[in-house]
């Protein structure tokens, strides 16, 4: 095999991260989500379709991108509470395969919904005027946008992690991931806590699909892909492992890039290869707490 | 008094029988006058994943094609009852749902799909079950072992979609070119009339990446492409695949310095592209709706669409038109609705002037003979469906190897894929 010039394999590093940056989004609402209510949300990508359907609809009325993605979290994560308050709480102490069954439903009868609203031809979202085009660095080509994602994302991540950590409620929702019929005892009302952990984690993968949709369009049917991505990472990062959705997404989305390279054809069936060896290997993934596999 | 009373009696009873008659009459329409002669038709489309868009588009224009035969008193006065499914681009969902038209709901006659893939495993299905196939997709299944007497191809062969886009590129684009391919049976295809081509034509194939379908993250495979320079990048891929390929290239502003050339392109792409597909992004089709300056019998069918269902019709309903209309004609033609050989027999050597010119369905293979439309994008000039112009409609007898050749396969089959 010849030799890989050095700045291909630079860019393929660049791709990889930036891709593997909309992976650690998603999965880290879906880690947050599980770990919270012990849910497997099968509708995970239905909320980042949504997303994306929002910022279509608010970037063409208000001309923001930023205003779009805003709106996208706040949109999205409503409904997304809505949902778990009307529907996924009365399931909660009953058999665990229920809420699995509703997600799955929603999963399908969402994107259904929304042909008939939108119909079936996807929705462009244009690149932000100030992040479109390319930054040209020696014999490398990083495009705006991708530098943003992965700039954005390190913010997120980090505000994020400052409010699980450093809030008050961040810490009641830590608490609440650990032993919720202690905090229940501490006389907080858990089920609210519920409520916000479902609308935080739908509210983040709504944010994966919206700064994922400048770069394939808005579709009914684009949150079947998002979904399995987003198991393949909690599982290789761990359930309910807000780290290992970082260090999950990183690693899946690099395997992507390299296998992309090498052997394009396998570059989405690598992922799977790589969670069937993490799962073999360390069942409760890379960051998982024992008992959670 | 006498003539009275048996008048009486007789018109009581003329009366009485009278009544009954209008009785069983009124009851009939349900049983033996209701069972109006009818012939079914069972067609499969793409409704969900990838080629959505593009499988509602074949799906309304076999409904148009059926509405105007039914209008019309139907096929030798049989009524035609069409049932449709969605075969959700799965090869498995695809043969079960068919085997429940033909099984189950009794077709007489199937036709659709929009995947190279899929219509081979419908084809042999016809075949085992003699049941004449209209496919309506680009696909190889009237070349070679794939074929049999009950399958009919209305759209291009992928290899003549590959030799009339590929003659104009190396006339008009340049010499060097990349190509990134779908990777199944359709892709390989394409990629194989490209490489042929290109030996014919002193063109310099520079690389491959072969993707799966449902890619919607193609930025990893371009660092390889920007390395190699080539003059023109070939999509040999469709719909949701082809719009975010194009998309990423153009927002590493590849369009800059080399042009896209897609080997089969579609209306909704473009469309959803929007200024994405500008000048230097380019694609071919069978049909694209401004062929209604050209031809009458494409404006009557652009303008009948329309109106239908708003907008123009793609490529893929146009395909599906003509293949409805076609396997009625040929019933008309054959003079009968049971006789499937005779059936197919009548449309072999078929001429016909529908949504273009003048054309005909082969006889040795039923491949229907049509030329191909190379567009160019209009970018952010477009204006509502004003959004490409024809660059060129290369004649289908030129793009298509003669029958002899197409039964082996040749010359493709000695193309060498890379890996």
């Amino acid at each position: 095999m010849s030799e890989i010039p050095w700045n291909v394999i630079a860019m393929q590093l660049f791709f990889g991260i930036a891709l593997g940056c909309i992976f650690v989004l998603l999965s880290s609402g879906m880690s947050i989500i599980y770990g919270l209510l012990d849910v497997v949300n099968f509708a995970h990508g239905t909320f980042a379709m949504l997303g994306a359907y929002a910022v279509f609809v608010v970037v063409s009325l208000s001309d923001s991108f930023f205003v779009g993605i805003v709106s996208a979290v706040v949109i999205v994560g409503i409904i997304g509470m809505v949902i778990e308050f009307l529907l996924l709480k009365p399931l909660y102490g009953k058999d665990p395969l229920l809420p699995l069954l509703l997600t799955f439903g929603l999963s399908v009868a969402i994107p259904d919904f929304m042909k008939i609203v939108f119909g079936l031809i996807g929705k462009p979202i244009s690149f932000p005027d100030a992040l479109s085009g390319a930054i040209t660095l020696g014999p490398l080509t990083l495009p705006g946008y991708r530098l943003f994602i992965i700039i954005f994302t390190l913010v997120v991540m980090i505000s994020l992690w400052l409010f699980l950590k450093k809030s008050d409620l961040g810490m009641i929702i830590r608490a609440s991931t650990r032993d919720s019929q202690m905090v229940q005892t501490l006389g907080i009302n858990v089920s609210r806590i519920w409520t916000v952990g479902f609308g935080m984690g739908v509210g983040l993968a709504a944010l994966a699909g919206a700064i994922a949709a400048p770069m394939m369009s808005a579709t009914p049917d684009m949150g079947v892909d998002m979904t399995m991505t987003a198991f393949v990472v909690t599982v290789v990062g761990g359930l309910g492992s807000l780290g290992g959705a970082i260090v999950g997404g990183l690693f899946i989305g690099l395997v992507v890039a390299f296998t992309s390279y090498v052997a394009s054809a396998y570059s989405s069936v690598a992922m799977y290869f790589c969670m069937a060896v993490i799962l073999l290997v360390r069942p409760r993934g890379l960051f998982g707490e024992q008992g959670r596999e | 008094m006498q003539q009275l009373r048996f008048f009486c009696k007789t018109g009581f009873l003329t009366l009485l029988v009278g009544l009954i008659s209008v009785a069983l009459l009124a009851a009939l329409p349900t049983s033996a006058l209701a069972q109006q002669k009818t012939i079914k038709y069972g067609t499969m489309h793409p409704l969900t994943g990838a080629y959505a868009v593009l499988g509602l588009d074949q799906q309304r224009a076999t409904e148009m094609a059926v509405e105007e035969w039914n209008a019309k008193g139907g096929v030798l006065g049989h009524k035609i009852i069409w049932l449709h499914r969605d075969d959700e681009l799965k090869g498995n969902v695809a043969i079960r749902r068919v085997k429940e038209l033909v099984e189950e709901e009794k077709c007489d006659f199937i036709g659709g799909t929009l995947s190279g893939s899929i219509s081979l495993a419908m084809n042999e299905f016809a075949c085992k079950t003699k049941t004449p196939y209209m496919a309506y997709c680009m696909s190889d299944m009237v070349l070679g072992a794939d074929q049999c007497e009950y399958g009919a191809a209305f759209m291009v062969l992928p290899y003549s979609a590959s030799l009339a886009v590929s003659q104009y590129a190396f006339k008009n684009v340049g010499k060097k070119w990349y190509s990134i391919t779908a990777d199944y049976r359709w892709g390989h295809s394409l990629l194989e009339g490209w490489i042929w081509q290109s030996q014919q034509m002193g063109g310099q194939f520079l690389g491959n990446v072969y993707v799966p379908l449902g890619t919607t993250d193609f930025s990893t495979y371009f660092a390889k492409i920007m390395a190699a320079k080539p003059d023109f990048i070939v999509m040999n891929n469709l719909g949701a695949d082809q719009t975010a390929a194009i998309k990423q290239a153009v927002e590493l502003g590849l369009t800059k310095n080399m042009k896209i050339i897609c080997t089969k392109t579609a209306q909704s792409t473009i469309k959803e592209l929007g200024p994405a597909y500008n000048e230097n992004v380019m694609g071919g089709m069978t049909f694209y709706w401004k062929l209604s300056s050209k031809y009458k019998g494409a404006k009557t069918f652009v303008d009948k669409f329309m109106k239908k269902y708003g907008s123009p019709p793609e490529q893929d309903g146009e395909s599906a038109y003509v293949a409805s209309n076609l396997l009625f004609m040929a019933i008309e033609k054959a003079g009968t609705v049971t006789d499937k050989k005779k059936i197919m027999s009548a449309l072999e050597g078929l001429k016909y002037e529908l949504t273009k010119g003048p054309e005909y369905v082969r006889a040795c293979d039923r491949q229907r003979v049509q030329s191909y439309v190379l567009v160019k994008g209009k970018g952010a000039k477009a204006k509502g469906w004003d959004i490409a112009d024809i660059v060129a409609e290369i004649p289908g007898d030129s793009i298509i190897m003669s029958c002899e050749d197409n039964a082996k396969k040749l010359p493709f089959i000695n193309v060498k894929l890379p890996k």
